[in-house]
């Protein structure tokens, strides 16, 4: 037992400080195999300048990713350096886990936009930093609607507009039997922007929910609609949607257009090709906007960290070095970083240039973001999609599915 | 345990043979030699059990200390939740139609190996070989990929008219893809079925045969009655596996238990209510919860054996 013991120390001290005096830092994050191929580029170049520190990384899909993280934290085995989810700051936050960034001069933030940054202060503390800023899309084959003869999308085009493009997409031949778009009703995300272009919001500043279940159910009833009448993907082809791009409707190449954010749109690029274009999301009949830009993804550090200013240092050379910037582009989607935005950015060739192109046209338009989601909502994405499974199988009506819904949104959130 | 291991002893005293150590010295050896077991099965499997019941009387997110807060969540559970009544039933469809199957599907072929004579190792592994490969995560992913749209056993059905728009998407189907990747890993079972199948003596079928008993006749007489102990075993032993059925189902609804929860099985959503919703303490009372269905279940499965478990050896004692 003594031998045992005193191998498991001797590895321990290993592990921690590492053999030659080098320090070892864990960083952990969700994406896909586009983001790991650049973030190991910028990693290469990271050890190089600091051959002193040597990086592991780990990434998974968002789903797995959340569920891991919050299973290390709790047993006090934060990675050293990890991307985070705006839903996920408030908790992580005020549980302890995260290290105060504004403690470490080696962190510079002043290029980081000003508005961003304050979405990562919990308690005064600048508990974790804005890595880009995103905002929601339709990413659509230009190519399919030009053919079918269907009006190309225009900045400031209504719900009912969309629908109908929808509707004479799916009908025309030349989409082949193709529907127009991915069935919006399982994405809260889509629902959110179809409430704020109604001048309401999925909560409250009370934490309070925003909406009532007569809400919820009109935009489930609406998307029913559409799905009977051919215009959006059926149960089948909308349930194989995992968070991948590969695996949305317009990934299979069975529809014409898919809503998301702008960051993963360069997924579809890859499979649809030249003809992918990015339009704004549909408006309120009055002209107000829904989608706004939000933080994309933050990152922070354990609380628990040995080495926490190398890994400040790590966390400043992925926000504010401008050749890490040119090789993470718009991988993580448009950087909270003024200066890597403003200079870097217009210099990238291929889709990331399409992406910042794309976020310019709404400088100074969009309304202010929602305010952090309450405690509790983690699971609330979950909860949407899976009720509107419910709905799309036909085994609930969209009334029956809403009140499920308010129910239990309001059980999680405690109210 | 140690009172199953001494009974023979006291009860066949003339069976004794040779000097042996006292008795207290030889049970110091053995917790001796017991000892990396116990050590690991009080601080894996006995600690995290407590722990795990005492979460489950509380309010836990992973994040926060437990709050206790008594029955609450085993009243939810039963009467508040449609959620975790599907989950019930689901696995309870599934338990139903891949248990049998499975069991039908490893006699059948235990069988038909009995009688073959060239190449019997052969034969033993190749169906033995998906056991080995069935539990893994790659597998379930083919299996996936093989009955989504556009998988090979899609287009295969579509190519005689039948379109399904792939298994998993449809609720009802994509709970029989599940039980199918089970059923496809007999080999335990049937590796058990012809050991026990070797061991009935060949004189009875013999003698059977003589009397100009049928096939069938001989299986029913003879087969099953000389097998039922073996058949007793792997039902008790597969029915507790099914219950626990995480992996395929997983995989194959992507971990989501879709389309429409019909894949929802047990576990699954209890793993949906600890690691992705973050309730801990209601995931751990369900854990509980099926640690004792599972446990009556068996109960009731024991009862019932007295009833058509024939153990050869009851009647032979005396004889002997």
């Amino acid at each position: 037992m003594l031998i045992l013991g005193g191998t498991l120390t001797g590895c321990g001290g290993d592990g921690g400080g590492g053999s030659g005096g080098k320090v070892g830092l864990r960083f952990t994050w969700w994406g896909n195999p586009d983001r790991a191929a650049r973030t190991e580029q910028a990693i290469k170049l990271f050890e190089k300048r600091h051959p002193d520190i040597d990086i592991s990384t780990s990434f998974a899909g968002f789903d797995t990713y959340k569920a891991k993280l919050a299973t290390q934290a709790a047993g006090g085995d934060a990675p050293d350096v990890m991307q985070l989810d705006y839903r996920q700051i408030d908790q992580y936050a005020t549980s302890g886990i995260l290290l105060d960034l504004g403690e470490h001069p080696q962190l510079r933030t002043s290029e980081i936009d000003k508005g961003l940054l304050a979405t990562g202060v919990v308690d005064g503390k600048q508990y974790a930093l804005p890595v880009a800023r995103g905002t929601e899309t339709m990413a659509y084959d230009a190519t399919l609607w030009r053919k079918a003869g269907v009006p190309p999308p225009t900045p400031g085009w209504t719900w009912d507009d969309w629908a109908d493009a929808m509707r004479r997409l799916a009908a025309s031949k030349a989409t082949e039997g193709r529907t127009g778009s991915t069935d919006p009703g399982q994405s809260e995300d889509i629902f959110e922007i179809w409430l704020r272009s109604q001048g309401k919001s999925l909560y409250t500043e009370g934490e309070r929910l925003g909406f009532t279940a007569d809400d919820l159910t009109r935009y489930w009833e609406w998307c029913t609609e559409l799905r009977k009448e051919g215009a959006v993907s059926r149960a089948e082809q909308t349930t194989q949607m995992d968070g991948t791009v590969e695996n949305t409707p317009l990934g299979r190449l069975t529809t014409v257009s898919d809503f998301n954010w702008d960051a993963p749109t360069s997924g579809y690029a890859a499979i649809v090709g030249e003809g992918l274009k990015l339009a704004p999301l549909p408006v309120g009949d009055d002209g107000t906007p829904g989608q706004y830009f939000k933080p994309s993804m933050f990152f922070g550090a354990s609380a628990k960290t040995e080495h926490p200013e190398e890994a400040a240092r790590f966390i400043d050379f992925l926000l504010n070095d401008k050749e890490a910037g040119a090789i993470l582009g718009a991988s993580r989607g448009i950087p909270a970083n003024d200066t890597i935005r403003q200079d870097v950015l217009p210099k990238l060739e291929g889709f990331d240039q399409v992406i910042s192109t794309y976020q310019e046209q709404f400088e100074g338009r969009l309304k202010d973001p929602p305010p952090a989601p309450p405690k509790g909502d983690t699971s609330l994405q979950g909860t949407f999609s899976r009720d509107y499974d419910q709905v799309s199988y036909e085994r609930m009506s969209p009334r029956e599915a809403a009140e499920d819904y308010i129910t239990e949104a309001k059980a999680e959130l405690r109210q | 345990m140690t009172a199953t291991a001494t009974r023979p002893q006291d009860a066949t005293p003339s069976a004794s043979g040779g000097k042996r150590a006292p008795k207290r010295e030889r049970q110091g050896a053995a917790w001796v030699f017991l000892s990396p077991w116990v050590l690991g099965a009080a601080a894996l499997t006995l600690l995290p059990m407590a722990v795990s019941l005492y979460l489950s009387f509380t309010d836990y997110d992973m994040f926060d200390a437990p709050r206790w807060i008594g029955f609450r969540n085993y009243t939810q559970m039963f009467t508040e939740d449609p959620r975790y009544w599907r989950s019930v039933i689901t696995t309870l469809t599934y338990v139903v139609i891949a248990v049998p199957l499975q069991l039908l599907l490893a006699l059948a072929v235990a069988i038909a190996l009995k009688s073959v004579r060239r190449g019997k190792g052969f034969y033993r592994s190749a169906f033995y070989a998906p056991s080995l490969l069935g539990a893994s995560m790659s597998i379930a992913l083919v299996w996936r990929a093989i009955f989504n749209d556009g998988g090979s056993v899609d287009n295969l059905l579509s190519g005689m008219g039948i379109d399904i728009g792939g298994w998993i998407n449809r609720p009802g189907w994509a709970i029989m893809s599940v039980a199918l990747l089970t059923i496809w890993q007999f080999g335990a079972p049937m590796v058990i079925f012809l050991a026990g199948l070797q061991q009935i003596p060949a004189e009875l079928y013999e003698a059977a045969a003589v009397d100009g008993a049928s096939w069938w006749r001989q299986f029913r007489s003879i087969t099953i009655p000389m097998l039922s102990p073996v058949l007793f075993f792997n039902l008790v032993l597969q029915m507790i596996q099914a219950f626990q059925v995480f992996t395929p189902a997983f995989a194959v609804s992507a971990g989501k238990g879709g389309p429409a929860d019909s894949t929802l099985v047990y576990t699954l959503y209890l793993y949906d209510r600890g690691f992705t919703a973050s309730h801990m303490g209601y995931a751990s009372a369900m854990a509980w919860v099926l640690l004792l269905a599972i446990g009556v279940v068996t109960a009731v499965l024991f009862r019932t054996s007295r009833a058509w478990v024939f153990y050869a050896n009851d009647n032979n004692e005396g004889g002997r």
